[in-house]
């Protein structure tokens, strides 16, 4: 009774030829059903799908560099423009303090000028009324005393001495009082 | 190892009992051991087991002979040849067993469910739904992880078609024998051993591919001195061939000894005779069969990787055949091969 188990145990370990060849036509056959439906479309499909997205990463990659470059240019740009508005807004006013000065420094200048020449006019106007005065004074002086002394008096020798008389007055205002004190 | 170690303890004591009981004399009533051993052989027997009734028998399917099949006197009469001295005398036996009807199956399954899920739109860059996702994880799980680590940036996707294939077969062979009424067809060694021969051979082209005829004929010599290759020679064929085998033994006693363990534990209900030993041995057997779908998944991973791995050590051949690389070839395998044994006595 013993040895049928151990002939039913060994035909577990026993190999059928004809198994093996069953077994080779179906896993052959297995293999290329599905190598053409299923892993070849699933493989490329991954392939694509992993270039695609590496190529994505890629790109972005590239255009944030690009980007940060831009950004960089952009700051660059900007702080050279505020740098150069800077510049301006300080020379303007470099300028604008060099204008108004000159024309202080002009307008001051005409003004000394105007009134240089307006003392010079008094100056000459006073002159020539003191001359005037003077000559009144003496025309009037000898009127006086003419009418006074009545004709007793050369009319030249009169005028000499009223000359004289006005000649020794002061220039100036006091003069005039001398001329009205000894009218 | 520890696998086969307990299918072996499992036959030992199957025949014990089974020699012991046969004494009883309990007519045609089989024994436990003999239910087992039928239930988990290969026949062109097709029957349907209905519980606490007799199998209702299917019918069977005529043998396939193909050659000079005359019938020789056997132990059981006149029978045409089969099996390998069939084959010596000419005859190949192609019969459809069980196990080949559960290959089929097994392979239509897998067809229709990869073909019904990769089924999406193609022009979508991104997989939509759990099946598409499912399948492109895993598809993408094996090209990275399996093919790309151990074969090589360059050559390893050339050989993902035929890791995903080996992987998702073996896993519905598996699965499938843990549905009732069905049967394990990597628990028969012709099966293992076809699916060994498929990657024995992707190994060998995969050598000639990447080293060229002749170096591959080099690299067979081991890189000594002529004198020495009537040793070398059949030592490196040796190795070859010792690859495949490992595969085939491992698949094999795997599911064999897990389905034996399976039965066994319900068997002792009827071995011992008493209805309470089933508030042990049901418990202990449902842990094993969720023990056994992990080993599904296991093996097929398991075979797949040692595929890809054997694949990655012929195309590294060809990269550094003509300097010392041969040494590091061995070197590097049994590294490599390492991790892939705790695979397998994780789970035995």
């Amino acid at each position: 009774m013993f040895l049928p188990n151990v002939l039913a145990a060994s035909s577990l370990v026993s190999v059928q030829p004809g198994l093996i060849f069953w077994t080779l036509v179906t896993f052959i056959i297995v293999f290329f059903v599905l190598k053409a439906k299923a892993w070849g479309p699933i493989l490329q499909l991954v392939e694509e799908r992993e270039k695609q997205i590496s190529a994505a990463i890629e790109s972005a990659k590239r255009e944030r560099a690009e980007a940060e470059k831009l950004l960089a240019d952009q700051k660059t740009a900007i702080s050279e423009a505020r740098r150069q508005a800077a510049e301006e807004t300080r020379r303007n006013q470099q300028e604008m303090e060099k204008f108004r000065e000159e024309l202080m420094a002009k307008s001051r200048k005409e003004a000394e000028e105007l009134k240089l020449s307006a003392r010079r006019e008094i100056d000459e106007q006073k002159t020539k009324a003191i001359a005037e005065v003077r000559a009144m004074a003496v025309d009037l002086a000898m009127e006086v005393a003419g009418k006074l002394m009545s004709e007793r008096m050369d009319d030249s020798k009169h005028r000499a001495l009223a000359e004289q008389f006005v000649k020794g007055l002061p220039l100036s205002g006091s003069g005039n009082a001398g001329v009205r004190r000894s009218a | 190892m520890r696998k086969a170690m307990v299918l072996f303890a499992c036959l030992f004591v199957a025949t014990a009992w089974a020699s012991e009981s046969g004494g009883h004399g309990e007519g045609n009533e089989p024994s436990v051991p003999d239910y087992i051993l039928h239930h988990v052989a290969d026949t062109n027997d097709f029957e349907l087991e209905v519980p606490l009734s007799h199998p209702i028998h299917l019918g069977a399917i005529p043998p396939i002979r193909i050659g000079s099949c005359a019938p020789v006197m056997t132990d059981h009469g006149l029978q045409a040849p089969t099996g390998w001295p069939g084959l010596m005398a000419g005859c190949l036996d192609l019969s459809i067993t069980k196990h080949t009807v559960m290959m089929w199956l097994a392979a239509l399954l897998l067809i229709g469910t990869i073909l019904i899920w990769s089924n999406r739109d193609k022009t979508k860059m991104v997989p939509r739904g759990t099946g598409a996702n499912l399948i492109e994880m895993l598809v993408l799980f094996i090209r990275d992880e399996m093919a790309i680590k151990n074969i090589g940036k360059e050559d390893g996707p050339r050989y993902v078609p035929y890791l995903l294939t080996a992987f998702f077969f073996i896993l519905f062979m598996n699965l499938l024998g843990l549905v009732p009424w069905m049967a394990t067809a990597t628990g028969n060694l012709a099966v293992t051993a076809g699916l060994a021969l498929c990657t024995f051979f992707v190994t060998q082209a995969a050598g000639i591919r990447s080293a060229g005829l002749g170096g591959y004929l080099k690299h067979l010599t081991g890189g000594v001195h002529w004198t020495l290759w009537i040793i070398m020679v059949p030592v490196e064929i040796l190795g070859l061939i010792s690859k495949p085998f490992a595969l085939t033994m491992r698949l094999f006693a795997n599911m064999l000894a897990g389905h034996i363990v399976l039965f066994f534990l319900i068997g002792l209900i009827f071995i011992l005779g008493h209805p309470a030993v089933a508030a042990v041995s049901v418990p202990f057997a449902f842990a094993i069969y969720l023990l056994e779908l992990f080993v599904a998944f296991v093996q097929a991973y398991v075979f797949t990787l040692l595929s890809a791995l054997f694949i990655g050590m012929a195309v590294a051949t060809g990269h550094h055949h003509d300097d010392h690389g041969h040494a590091d070839d061995h070197g590097h395998g049994h590294s490599e091969l390492g991790p892939s044994h705790d695979h397998g006595k994780a789970h035995a």
